[in-house]
């Protein structure tokens, strides 16, 4: 049986890492891999888990030095230090350089992080339920429920805080979530859900959304009509480490969720009849998915507003290498979706520094290349 | 058309009503106007306050949403501003309508074009080039002798608020646009101008674009010392924006409080009131020279 040890040799090999049959009482709950090709054990799982967080490690620490100004990483180290001795993040203690490194450049790299892995989440967890590869949060009208909220918001100037966060995110919130009961309801027939109507209620609901959006900004001052349209192209900003934490709690509570279910994901991608004999009840399970992936995608879009191809292209290149057992095809894409949005926003931020590019650009440029080339010349291994 | 000789009498003062009557626009084309035009349509707030300024009032038939100083505006006929309505425009028969560059679409300037209604572009580059446009338009008009008063007083009080800034320090200004993203006015912008003639110092004056989206660590190391946020007519800075900026405790700017406000009217406009626009950031970042 192949062992892995570090991060290379999983991405040339795994996928076709397969354990014989015969020594499957290793793995960690026998007896459900059904589409993939592949066993998971309990010593692949932690590999490939501990490979990945290390490397999200490095290149989080590795991208804490690129901004405005650099920042080695001695400088990094003597920051921190002055940051222990003064016992906060003082202005005076810590100097321009550690406020611009602990109040402006690490909330934003944890920021991007935590909604690059959430978005990958979701985006798994949509593509094995509607099973369409086409699949992720803003396919069912979630993302853009919840720009209208927030473009109302701005056209309103609503500007009240409420919990630390101000009134503009739970306004997106509220809107994604609209958004998600009307999908529901219009494609709720005969109290089950089907997988075409689903998507058809998502696109329509697209359309129309965001033909209210850009009402809105047709009628909005011109003046205040550029700021919502950058946001809506996607944009992350250093969050307070107040707001930073009620959202880091917030969204580890629904990915936790969501991972929790990987099992039965595993059992709806053989299809619902299947599933369902095999004793999963699967609207009720299907409603708690769709319900659960709505908060998230509300959450991501009202700090960040729409970031595309995340949800869509990582779960694809991690189900490449890794396989299709959402065990670790999950955790996987939550960790290496994390790593690409820091890598996208630590280019956002520092191309045309001081300026920013809206991240949502920089994730489109590089995630859409990638697809095509999924498409094109990953034929044989793309389905 | 008779080409008129172009000679010295032109500018002779006697001469002014039979100098010839073409107008070259900010697009560089060429305008000949037969008679002085009297059904005017503005289709920007700026162009409305400049024909008010100058005792036009009776002749406006035609007005963008956004017009709504001097409060007469508002009571004139409505065709659109960033997708103004053609047939609006056309049914108030218009002699002559006046445009800014932006927002104006090349297929409604085209369409004007074919349905030969004269149109001219008033988009004035920079600050210095305002009080020029207001005569030019006195010109077209027949309103010079009120054109120019209006550009003389002021270039007077551009004049003035130099000489009492001049000398002193200049402080670091951070212009926000828009807090989150954080959007600023860079070089390329009224606003920068503004900034640079009422004696400050744009923390945005590196950026390679008009409006650019400011990363937070560059407005940290730039350290500005006074924020100008523009607000809505009798509205203050919003309360969550205040808070979103009084975090940056260690920006110069936070710990004098000065935070300020400027109605975002004045200095969005190049019309006649920018110079109140001038004066009250002026008088922000130099309170003690007034």
């Amino acid at each position: 049986m192949s062992t892995i040890t570090d991060q290379r040799s999983l991405a040339t090999k795994t996928g076709r890492l397969t354990a014989q049959p015969g020594t499957a009482g290793s793995s960690v709950r026998p007896g459900t891999t059904p589409a993939a090709g592949s066993v998971l054990t309990a010593k692949r799982w932690l590999s490939v888990m501990l490979g990945l967080s290390a490397a999200a490690l490095m290149l989080l620490l590795a991208c804490l030095q690129f901004g405005t100004q650099w920042i080695g990483a001695g400088q990094l180290i003597e920051l921190l230090a002055r940051l222990v001795r003064a016992g906060g993040t003082d202005a005076e203690a810590i100097g321009t350089t550690g406020v611009i490194l602990f109040q402006v450049r690490l909330p934003r790299v944890l920021l991007s992080f935590l909604v690059g892995g959430s978005l990958a989440s979701v985006g798994v967890v949509l593509q094995a339920l509607l099973r369409n590869p086409l699949a992720d949060p803003y396919v069912l009208g979630v993302s853009s429920g919840a720009a209208l909220g927030v473009s109302l918001a701005i056209l309103l100037g609503v500007g009240t805080t409420v919990l630390a966060l101000s009134a503009l995110p739970l306004c997106g919130f509220a809107g994604g979530l609209l958004s998600l009961v009307v999908v529901y309801r219009m494609a709720a027939s005969y109290g089950r859900l089907p997988v075409h109507s689903l998507l058809l209620a998502g696109v329509i609901l697209n359309a129309i959304f965001s033909a209210v959006i850009m009402f809105v900004t047709s009628i909005m001052d011109p003046n205040r009509s550029a700021g919502m349209m950058t946001w809506l192209m996607g944009n992350l900003s250093a969050p307070s480490y107040s707001a930073l934490a009620i959202m880091t709690a917030y969204l580890m509570v629904g990915v936790f969720i969501l991972f929790k279910q990987a099992r039965v994901l595993n059992l709806l991608t053989l299809g619902e009849e299947s599933a369902r004999s095999l004793g999963v009840e699967t609207e009720r399970v299907k409603r708690l998915l769709y319900v659960v992936s709505a908060l998230i995608t509300g959450a991501v879009v009202s700090v960040s507003g729409m970031i595309g191809f995340v949800g869509m292209v990582i779960p694809h290149a991690v189900r490449l290498v890794l396989g299709v057992d959402h065990r670790i095809l999950l955790p996987a894409s939550a960790l290496v979706g994390g790593m690409f949005l820091l890598v996208a926003d630590t280019t956002a931020r520092t191309l045309l520094s001081p300026a920013e590019i809206p991240v949502g650009i920089v994730t489109a440029l590089a995630g859409g290349p990638f697809f095509i080339y999924l498409l094109v010349w990953r034929k044989d291994r793309f389905s | 058309m008779k080409r008129r000789q172009q000679g010295i009498l032109t500018g002779m003062p006697f001469m002014a009503n039979i100098v010839p009557r073409t107008f070259v626009d900010d697009l560089g084309r060429k305008l000949y106007l037969a008679k002085v035009p009297t059904r005017i349509v503005s289709l920007a707030p700026s162009i409305t306050e400049i024909l008010f300024a100058i005792g036009l009032k009776e002749d406006i038939v035609g007005v963008t949403e956004f017009c709504d100083f001097p409060p007469e505006a508002k009571a004139k006929p409505k065709v659109g501003y960033s997708h103004p309505n053609i047939e609006s425009i056309v049914a108030l028969r218009p002699d002559l309508v006046l445009a800014p560059r932006a927002f104006l679409r090349a297929d409604l300037l085209s369409k004007l074009e074919q349905l030969k209604i004269p149109t001219f572009i008033v988009d004035p580059d920079s600050f210095d080039e305002i009080p020029g446009r207001i005569q030019m338009i006195g010109r077209m008009l027949n309103r010079s002798a009120s054109a120019d008063t209006v550009a003389m007083e002021m270039r007077q009080r551009i004049a003035e608020i130099q000489n009492r800034t001049e000398a002193r320090p200049r402080p670091r200004v951070l212009y926000v646009l828009n807090s989150q993203p954080l959007i600023t006015a860079g070089p390329g912008s009224f606003i920068h101008q503004v900034i640079g003639l009422a004696g400050g110092t744009n923390v945005a004056a590196q950026a390679a674009v008009a409006y650019p989206r400011l990363n937070m660590e560059a407005v940290l190391t730039e350290d500005p010392e006074v924020i100008v946020f523009p607000v809505g007519v009798a509205e203050g800075i919003p309360p969550a924006e205040q808070e979103l900026w009084r975090r940056w405790t260690s920006l110069s700017a936070v710990k004098k409080g000065r935070l300020h406000q400027i109605p975002a009217d004045l200095l969005n406009r190049p019309g006649p009131r920018i110079v109140e626009g001038l004066e009250q950031l002026a008088r922000i970042l130099h309170p003690e020279a007034f």
